[in-house]
């Protein structure tokens, strides 16, 4: 008892129980997306999924026009999200908090029902629903994780370096594009991997934005998951997401997880 | 003062430009040919089969009410309808009116709504809708053009406003200008150079504010129309709060109750033990060798990292791979698992500012590990570990992707997958959109409470 106590005591193993709950339920199924990919449906070792996916032109046609939808959604993103950014973190405004939550709030409505009524909208205003309607679709859903990052790095730059540099004699293009624009790239970079992981993987928004017209790899994986002879396959694509998904997050490599929730509240 | 007026001009500036929105709005408005507005009764009849047997039922359409089902029709009374929705085509319809509208059935059945008035609109369009009803109440929006023939008045309204708004902007300008003649050059010039800076200032503004709108147009239309009580997003059949009444006294689709409290008990349960969780291991973590900290610092961030579908595809391999039937508890573990890391980087921030060995003295003191936790730990973390909750929560609430993977086929819904599989169907339980209205409405005053409250902190400990 006293032994099981002075365990207790040391406070470094109150970790523990999360630690394991974290190996079960992260680090294991994370394996088994391989392991799957890996198998036939009897558990046997092949390499036929993997093969299947390079000989299958429709998904890899599929895989990039997601990845392509993704790079243009991010770059709107951030040409649309930086100005507005860069405006409520320079300019006064009464209650400057307010401003940056309003942007935030959006995000408490369910993002399926933000969807269902801009395709309502859409409709509406008698617009075509497609490409167009999955790009706006797209973006209006990630503004906010593009912004935030951004306005939080350019909130916290320190404004003497401008004055300095004005004191200098550089006109205000070349203070923005000299000192603020290299300053706030950390936010810039979270914002990118903010905006582009979700977007490659999404599933759900295409179908519904496009009348199923358009299909993007989320929903190809979310089809043959789903269907339980084609399960090892689509875990083969679940794969190639998720080394998609490594690869942003290590070129990326800032703590974007962090500020993506710490910030919202 | 000068300031005041510069601001009033913005606004004025700003209101027109809003009341600009309406003119398209009203512009299609007024171009319907077929006026039906709220309370127009159309006769139409659902026909399973033509011309043999009559065997369907004529129905009364009035717009936003419900249907109601009349007598029998034969063939002579043909002539007396307006609509027709049938799946067969039929030279003798086709002599009595036009195919104005086709849409395709949940069973793959493509109907088609027939008219006998040749003028109208055509609107061929394919689209996925439960029953004949709504596909005709959708058929007549479309007609309509949108907000009803009978709202054209609004967008006259706005026109009008807009004219007000230009004529005061400039009679304002005009009597700025007039004054500034009197000044010396120095002074005018000075008043370029603000007006320059004041120029920028609106600019940015305005960006701000058309930024907001569009973000807020969709959600708006939800707002708006949670006071109707049509069927369809976007069909306004008169103010009413039946809505509301409906979703409080449990009137509203069974589905959608389930779903609300399945919604909420999850998150409950999900961000209660993710907030134990991930107390406790913020706590240790703390306490690690830095090496040790960084490794499962690292496995925290993981499911911050990974998308929703690749937890939920993660997730449901899993349970596959241990043959577990997915349900409510499959559900609820998922949740703590994206939810916990959130939790542990709330509550880590209140650790590093909290005096280490208080709980040292708490334990030489004679109180045993939980005591000391409870009574000297707990009134430190508690700020932390309450906004980890509520993010656990608000994530939870949200969550669509990680559910739709480990819920099962047991017919288990949230609101997200709920409202996915409704608006896979075609339509959207109008009870959803007072539902979303409320929780808007609570989270922005919530959200304002809580910024004027550490504002005014600030403003006292400076």
């Amino acid at each position: 008892m006293s032994k099981l106590l002075r365990i207790f005591s040391s406070r470094r193993t109150w970790a523990w129980p999360y630690i394991l709950f974290m190996v079960l339920f992260v680090v294991l199924p994370l394996i088994l997306v391989g392991v799957y990919a890996f198998t036939d449906i009897n558990g046997h070792f092949t390499l036929h999924n993997f093969a299947k996916f390079f000989g299958h032109s429709a998904a890899i046609q599929t895989f990039l026009y997601s990845v392509m939808i993704a790079v243009i959604n991010t770059l709107i993103c951030l040409l649309i999200g930086y100005p507005a950014a860069y405006i409520m973190a320079k300019e006064d405004f009464r209650t400057p908090k307010v401003m940056a939550m309003l942007f935030i709030l959006p995000m408490w409505i369910n993002f399926l029902l933000r969807t269902v009524a801009t395709v309502e909208l859409f409709n509406m205003c008698g617009l075509p629903l497609g490409e167009g309607a999955l790009l706006f679709g797209l973006c209006y859903d990630f503004l906010p994780f593009m912004i935030y990052p951004i306005y939080n790095t350019l909130q916290k730059m320190d404004n003497s370096l401008i004055e300095a540099a004005q004191d200098l004699g550089a006109n205000r293009w070349q203070c923005f594009w000299k000192i603020t624009v290299p300053l706030s790239m950390p936010g810039v970079y979270s914002g990118i991997v903010m905006v582009f992981m979700p977007t490659v993987s999404t599933f759900a928004i295409a179908e519904l934005l496009t009348h199923n017209n358009i299909k993007l790899f989320g929903s190809l994986i979310q089809d043959y998951i789903t269907t339980t002879d084609l399960l090892n396959y689509g875990a083969v694509l679940s794969l190639v997401l998720l080394i998609i998904i490594g690869l942003t997050s290590f070129f990326g490599n800032h703590d974007s997880g962090g500020e993506k929730g710490g910030g919202l509240v | 003062m000068r300031l005041m007026i510069s601001n009033l001009r913005f606004k004025i500036l700003l209101l027109g430009l809003c009341s600009l929105l309406f003119v398209p709005c009203s512009y299609a408005a007024s171009q319907v040919e077929y006026d039906l507005r709220v309370g127009t009764t159309a006769s139409v009849t659902v026909l399973d089969s033509f011309p043999d047997s009559f065997s369907s039922n004529r129905v009364t359409i009035t717009l936003g009410e419900q249907v109601r089902l009349e007598d029998a029709v034969t063939s002579e009374n043909l002539k007396q309808l307006d609509f027709v929705i049938t799946h067969i085509s039929q030279p003798a319809l086709r002599q009595w009116g036009d195919s104005v509208y086709s849409y395709t059935d949940e069973a793959g059945v493509v109907w088609s709504v027939w008219h006998n008035n040749r003028e109208i609109k055509n609107i061929q369009q394919k689209t996925k809708v439960k029953n004949a009803y709504e596909a005709f109440e959708k058929y007549l929006r479309e007609v309509t053009g949108g907000l009803g023939a009978g709202t054209a008045w609004l967008g006259w309204l706005c026109a009008g406003l807009l004219l007000l708004c230009g004529v005061v902007y400039a009679c304002i300008q005009l009597y700025q200008r007039r004054k500034e003649k009197y000044l010396s050059p120095a002074e005018q010039e000075m008043l370029r150079r603000k007006r320059m800076g004041n120029r920028r200032h609106y600019a940015s503004q305005l960006y701000l504010w058309i930024l907001l709108l569009v973000l807020y147009a969709p959600i708006m239309l939800i707002a708006v129309f949670s006071f109707t009580e049509s069927k369809i997003l976007g069909n306004w059949t008169g103010f009413s709060f039946d809505l509301y009444a409906n979703l409080f006294t449990g009137k509203a689709d069974a589905g959608l109750n389930s779903a609300i409290w399945n919604t909420v008990l999850i998150a409950l349960i999900a961000a209660v033990c993710a907030t134990i969780l991930g107390t406790l291991a913020a706590i240790g973590i703390y306490n690690m060798r830095a090496r040790h900290r960084k490794a499962v610092s690292l496995l925290n961030s993981v499911p911050m990292i990974n998308p929703d579908i690749i937890t939920g595809i993660s997730l449901f391999l899993l349970f596959v791979a241990l043959g577990v039937s997915q349900g409510l508890t499959t559900v609820i573990i998922a949740h703590i698992v994206f939810c916990t890391p959130y939790v542990v980087l709330s509550v880590l921030p209140r650790l590093s500012r909290m005096n280490p060995n208080t709980y040292e003295a708490a334990l030489d003191l004679g109180a045993t590990p939980f005591q000391a936790l409870r009574k000297v730990m707990m009134p430190e973390l508690w700020p932390g570990m309450l906004s980890g909750f509520v993010l656990a929560l608000t994530l939870s609430v949200d969550d669509f992707g990680v559910t739709f993977f480990t819920k099962g086929s047991g017919g288990l819904e949230t609101l997200s997958t709920f409202i996915y599989s409704d608006a896979r169907k075609g339509g959207l339980t109008p009870e959803l959109r007072p539902l979303f209205t409320i929780i808007l409405l609570v989270m922005l005053t919530v959200l304002i409470i809580v910024n004027v409250r550490s504002d005014k902190k600030k403003k006292e400990n400076l």
